[in-house]
């Protein structure tokens, strides 16, 4: 910077000491120089410039580079606390949220704030200190001048304020209608099958285009207005000079100054607004910075999954002293407000036991299973796994103490085995061979060309449904957890296979507890006792038997299921 | 890059107004520099009076520039936008074309970064990029003419160092085009990454995998790092190499033009004028350098969005009205072999190379009306059998009919428009329950939709939410039960109301009574139109005209429910204990 503030200098003092031959005398102190110097003066200046010139690339490599590298870091480190903070997010805030809108807040946001690094936004500092330096020059060689080219700054501050009340509105609504683009690029590519099977093609297009469209036309208003910003400054640049001009050139005639001098200031002028052309670019580009910022600082503001208390007593290794009791007190719970989905739930899981729970679709079996490993917390009441709240539990030791194979099978790209893993180093190959042939996924794993280190595509799309649920077993199997969870664990099984997964269990259950959920009466059956639900309320509870003599919703559900068709829902009375 | 072209070419009106307008720009930027030197010029020469004049000038040429140079920009800026527009669109709907095996090879999240990314890098090629692609030989164009005009000799000695970065930056232009790809891949891997681990964030959650995701993003971060500090390390040639040259050359003007002033060959005035000729071309030369790190930037871009553009689309003649529109329902597969992988046998790879056969030589006939049930273990190649009727996939051998009609000459919405299929995974869109339910026909009648709720036994469920129809769902219907979501595409499929029906496994996660409910309403509803049904429930395939038992992608048995429970095969086997219940209830 130091280089690039001396060079117009250097080009005063060649002209007044060597061209212009007028006589004013130059400074004393240069005299020895000169007559160092001699006849070449005019080459030693050249080389000074060189010098200068030097200096200035290599600082400004330096400088380039650095920056980049403080703001490729600096940026991933964001990047990386943003994912680590959506991590922990607690489920509901997934609920509403569509995960495109969240690529785009650690995608395009945050390069938005690499833009910012890439104009060289942060030398905006370096600028006003190359600006600072600049007017102390022009008042140190002629304070006269200086005021009159400082004219330009009072209608520059307006402009650029005018700008600046403007560009936060539009910058921050550029933001949210990419996000929302990208949510809906995110939702539509994940469901392109649907999207084709049922010829929505022209609809969804046409929707595209509508969210397209909208973030075209914001993004041209703001380019008008960046536009009208950048030109303003260069005008104004050339106003300044003639202003200079104008009002320096009297002075020369005055000879109160040089005509080196004028230059100089000319020169010096056209710097001055260097830096301020640079920051007005720049100012956008930090704008548009400042409106992602501010989105991505709303959502590391979000509030994470509460942690619970750490276990005092408990050290890691007790993690298989869970007992593995479970139990559900008056627990109410609505996922909105005012609409209730569980109501006054208790029943009591005593270690060692397998219970099921059936009931209708939509009667909150799986709701009792996401309050059970604390994606959400109960509305009233209380759950108590090995006689603590849940609520007390670590969160991690309580997850980990519970293996859970979820209604919805989600499989990630990896090989299989990472799948089977995730992320537990611990597990050596023959631990998850183990867990794929209690779950009878060992055959077509075996069938797989690469095996366990076969590639796995997003969702699992290259596998059967039933291939990808077995996984998902095997999974829960591999986490070897005191609690096993169940829901609809083998809804897309054949029930030979099921049959067969039925046996290998028995053993695997002996000492652990099991909460079951399950349509197909088969599976449950041999259950210690089993819960009936519906809408939400705890209807009966007991054995099969018990609830077979009952005669209540239980054998209700147990006829309908083994009714011989066309007979519809009526029960075919034994 | 001749694709762009053509995109470009779309709006050349605008172009060449945009151009207009910087050509103006950039001679009202060359004149100021005249006038300055005039007025410097009179200044030396005491002429006072005239500066004012001069200065007037000035300020006149600055206003004027600014206008035109305001509108060069937002001009050449939108159009920028605008191609952005077109090419999202287009890539857009191309996506809507392109069959899942694109989708398998490529993921979500990077096409995301595709349609986001890598377009912002093609839009600052077309729009910055343009602009100083224009503006730079302008302004050096103008330059050299007043500086060759002052002085040719100390023109042609300032414009050495010029040729030297040029040969300098031909040498960067292509490392920077592949290091520009590197770092636009990598960014496509962050998005795929976040893309991915939040749309499983459950799973996460209850495998307390968090840190070993944010491990395992952090990696990702640190390649894409890595690859961005690789290309900032030629990037950041660029501009101090610029710059060095413009000061070299504005060091020989100065020693040479010197001593030309001092040999009164030159005056002080055309010297300081040249110097500002120089001057005006720092801005220029260093956006030579912006200009090359773009366009290398967008190369890289487009290259990566060609692997959209050029994915070919299913191929399937138009649609010219010679297929009627009523579908009689006729199906049959034709000695239909099928392979995921792309050559059988070599990547199969197992010990004998009909492992990567899913289905092989499967013939089954299906006569209008006709109720077909596939039945198989998990694997057989029962979803691979259906997603063939409406060609997700192509058969590798053998033939698809409906209505005796090879399916890859029938227009592919109309046969989609008369197979509808309720897929073995529920997909949900984040809109309402009634959007969603109308899915296939937008603009269906209420009292339709509402019809549709019904016979998918929805009513019930309805009745819970206050907002009933209004209801939104979450992401895939994330805000929905399992039950819920099925019988919600189940609905979806009533509205579309298809000549053929298909159920992969539509309502296993249905517990009975519901699945009994809902099949025997459905089957009101589209009685006299053929069904394939997929399922492994014998209470829902014991009525079907035909059953087809896959194994291992053969057929191994077909018949009536009665002849195969006769057989004792492997009907009776897969069946056996549900059956065995069955009887046991009855008692
Ligand atoms: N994330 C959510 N937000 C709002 N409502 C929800 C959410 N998840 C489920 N519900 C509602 O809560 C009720 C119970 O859902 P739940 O998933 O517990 O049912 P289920 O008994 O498991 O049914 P199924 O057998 O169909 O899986 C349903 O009416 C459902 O619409
Ligand atoms: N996209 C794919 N790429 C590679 N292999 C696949 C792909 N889809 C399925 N497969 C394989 O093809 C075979 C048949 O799969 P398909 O989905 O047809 O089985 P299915 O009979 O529907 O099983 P399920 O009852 O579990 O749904 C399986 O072995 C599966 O792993
Ligand atoms: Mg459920
Ligand atoms: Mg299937």
């Amino acid at each position: 910077m130091g280089c690039a503030l001396a060079q117009p200098y250097l080009v005063k003092l060649t002209i007044d000491l060597f061209l212009s031959g007028t006589a004013h005398a130059p400074a004393p102190y240069f005299d020895p120089l000169l007559r160092l110097a001699g006849g070449h003066g005019l080459l030693m200046m050249g080389f000074c410039y060189l010098l200068m010139v030097a200096g200035e690339f290599t600082t400004f490599y330096g400088q380039y580079y650095l920056t980049m590298a403080v703001a490729q870091y600096s940026l991933s480190d964001l990047r990386i606390a943003l994912f680590a903070r959506l991590e922990r997010l607690p489920l509901a805030f997934f609920d509403s949220t569509p995960v495109g809108r969240l690529v785009s807040r650690s995608t395009t946001d945050i390069d938005a704030i690499n833009e910012m690094f890439n104009a060289g936004s942060l030398t905006i500092l370096v600028d006003l200190l190359t600006l600072a330096g600049i007017v102390a020059i022009m008042f140190a060689l002629n304070a006269h001048l200086a005021l009159w080219s400082l004219c330009a700054i009072p209608p520059l501050l307006v402009i650029i304020n005018l700008f600046r009340v403007r560009a936060r509105a539009l910058y921050r609504e550029i933001r949210d209608r990419l996000a929302a683009l990208n949510a809906y690029l995110s939702e539509a590519l994940s469901g392109m099958a649907v999207i084709q099977l049922f010829t929505h093609e022209a609809e969804s297009g046409r929707e595209f285009e509508l969210l397209n469209r909208r973030s075209r036309d914001i993004q041209r208003t703001a380019n008008i207005y960046e536009a009208g910003l950048f030109s303003s400054v260069e005008a104004l640049s050339s106003v300044t000079v003639a202003l200079i001009l104008w009002a320096g050139g009297g002075e020369v005639v005055r000879a109160m100054i040089g005509i080196g001098t004028l230059v100089a200031f000319i020169e010096y002028a056209q710097k001055f607004f260097f830096p301020l052309r640079d920051i007005s670019t720049k100012y956008t580009v930090l704008q548009s910075a400042l409106a992602a910022t501010e989105r991505i600082k709303d959502l590391m503001e979000e509030v994470p999954e509460a942690a619970g208390a750490p276990q005092r007593a408990a050290p890691r290794a007790a993690l298989g002293s869970t007992r593995g009791e479970i139990v559900f007190d008056q627990v109410s719970f609505a996922y909105r407000p005012g609409e209730p989905v569980l109501r006054d739930i208790s029943f009591i899981v005593e270690p060692g036991r397998k219970v099921a729970v059936v009931g209708a679709t939509g009667s909150g079996k799986t709701t009792i299973i996401k309050l059970l490993a604390r994606f959400y917390d109960v509305t009233s009441g209380r759950i108590l796994v090995d006689g603590r709240d849940v609520r007390a539990w670590d969160l991690r030791e309580l997850r980990r103490a519970i293996g859970l194979v979820q209604q919805d099978v989600m499989l990630f790209s990896g090989s299989v085995g990472d799948n089977l893993r995730m992320g537990r180093t611990g597990l050596d190959d023959r631990a998850l061979m183990r867990a794929l042939e209690r779950s009878q996924a060992l055959t077509f794993v075996r069938g797989l060309p690469h095996g366990l280190e076969e590639e796995v595509i997003e969702r699992g799309a290259n596998l059967s449904a039933g291939q990808r649920q077995l996984l998902a077993f095997a999974r829960a199997l591999a986490y070897d957890a005191p609690i096993l969870v169940m829901d609809e664990a083998t809804s897309s099984v054949d029930s030979e296979t099921e049959r067969l997964l039925q046996l290998a269990l028995e053993e695997l259950l002996a000492d652990r507890t099991a909460l079951v959920v399950a349509h197909r009466l088969s599976t449950i059956e041999r259950a210690d006792r089993i819960l009936v639900l519906s809408k939400g309320i705890l209807r009966e509870s007991g054995t099969h038997r018990e609830l077979l003599a009952q005669g209540g919703l239980y054998r209700r559900l147990f006829e309908v299921q083994y009714a011989p068709p066309g007979t519809g829902i009526e029960p075919s009375a034994a | 890059m001749k694709r762009l072209l053509r995109y470009v070419a779309r709006y050349r009106l605008r172009y060449a107004s945009g151009i207009l307008c910087t050509v103006l720009t950039a001679t009202l930027a060359m004149v100021i520099p005249i006038l300055i030197r005039n007025a410097i010029n009179a200044v030396q020469q005491r002429h006072f009076a005239r500066v004012p004049g001069f200065a007037e000038l000035i300020v006149a040429a600055a206003l004027g520039m600014g206008v035109v140079r305001w509108l060069s920009r937002s001009i050449i800026f939108n159009c920028g936008r605008d191609i952005e527009y077109d090419l999202r669109n287009d890539l857009f709907a191309r996506l809507l074309t392109l069959s899942p095996s694109f989708y398998e090879r490529l993921k979500t999240g990077d096409l995301m970064s595709r349609m986001i990314n890598d377009l912002t890098a093609v839009r600052m090629m077309v729009g910055l990029g343009i602009l100083t692609f224009i503006n730079t030989p302008l302004y050096y164009l103008y330059a050299l003419a007043f500086m060759t005009s002052l002085n040719g000799r100390l023109t042609l000695a300032s414009l050495a160092p010029y040729g030297v970065l040029c040969a300098g930056i031909w040498r960067l232009a292509h490392t920077l085009m592949e290091r520009s790809l590197r770092v636009q891949e990598e960014l496509g891997r962050i998005g795929a990454r976040v893309q991915e681990s939040l749309a499983g964030i459950q799973v996460v959650k209850a495998y307390t995998a968090e840190e070993h995701e944010v491990a395992r993003f952090r990696e990702i971060n640190q390649t894409y790092n890595a690859e961005n500090l690789r290309l900032a390390r030629v990037r950041g040639m660029l501009m101090p190499l610029i710059r060095g040259a413009a000061a070299t050359a504005a060091m020989i003007v100065l020693i040479y033009g010197g001593f030309l002033v001092t040999q009164h060959r030159m005056s002080l005035g055309d010297l300081v004028a040249f110097m500002s000729y120089l001057g005006l071309l720092a801005w220029p030369t260093t956006s030579l350098g912006w200009m090359l790190s773009i366009y290398q930037r967008g190369k890289a871009s487009m290259k990566r969005l060609a692997d959209i553009f050029e994915a070919a689309p299913v191929p399937a003649p138009s649609d010219d009205g010679q297929w009627g529109l009523e579908v009689a329902g006729a199906i049959e597969w034709e000695h239909v072999w099928f392979s995921y992988f792309a050559s059988p046998g070599t990547n199969g790879g197992a010990d004998d190379g009909a492992a990567a056969w899913a289905l092989r030589d499967v013939n089954i006939k299906v006569q209008p009306g006709e109720k077909l049930a596939i039945v198989g273990r998990t694997g057989a190649g029962k979803s691979t059998l259906v997603k063939l009727l409406t060609r997700l996939i192509e058969p590798t051998a053998g033939r698809v009919l409906v209505d005796g009609r090879d399916v890859r000459d029938v227009p592919l919405a109309r046969l989609r428009r008369s197979v509808g299929v309720v897929p073995q995974e529920p997909v949900l869109f984040s809109d309402t329950l009634a959007r969603n339910i109308a899915f296939g026909c937008p603009g269906a009648p209420r009292a339709e939709i509402e019809r549709a709720a019904v016979a998918a036994g929805l009513v019930g469920d309805l009745e819970a939410m206050p907002r009933g129809m209004e209801t939104r769902v979450g992401e895939r219907g994330m805000t929905l039960s399992g039950g819920q979501k099925q019988r919600v595409t189940v609905a979806r499929l009533l509205t579309y109301d298809p000549a053929v029906v298909v159920l992969d496994d539509a309502l296993s996660s249905v517990d009975t009574e519901t699945e009994h409910a809902v099949l025997h309403t459905l089957g009101e509803s589209v009685k006299g139109r053929s069904m394939v049904v997929v399922s492994h429930r014998a209470s829902t395939v014991r009525d079907a005209d035909q059953i087809v038992v896959l194994q291992d992608g053969v057929v191994a048995e077909r018949g009536t429910h009665e002849e195969l429970m006769a057989r004792r095969g492997a009907y009776a086997e897969l069946f056996r204990r549900q059956l065995l219940e069955e009887e046991l209830a009855s008692y």
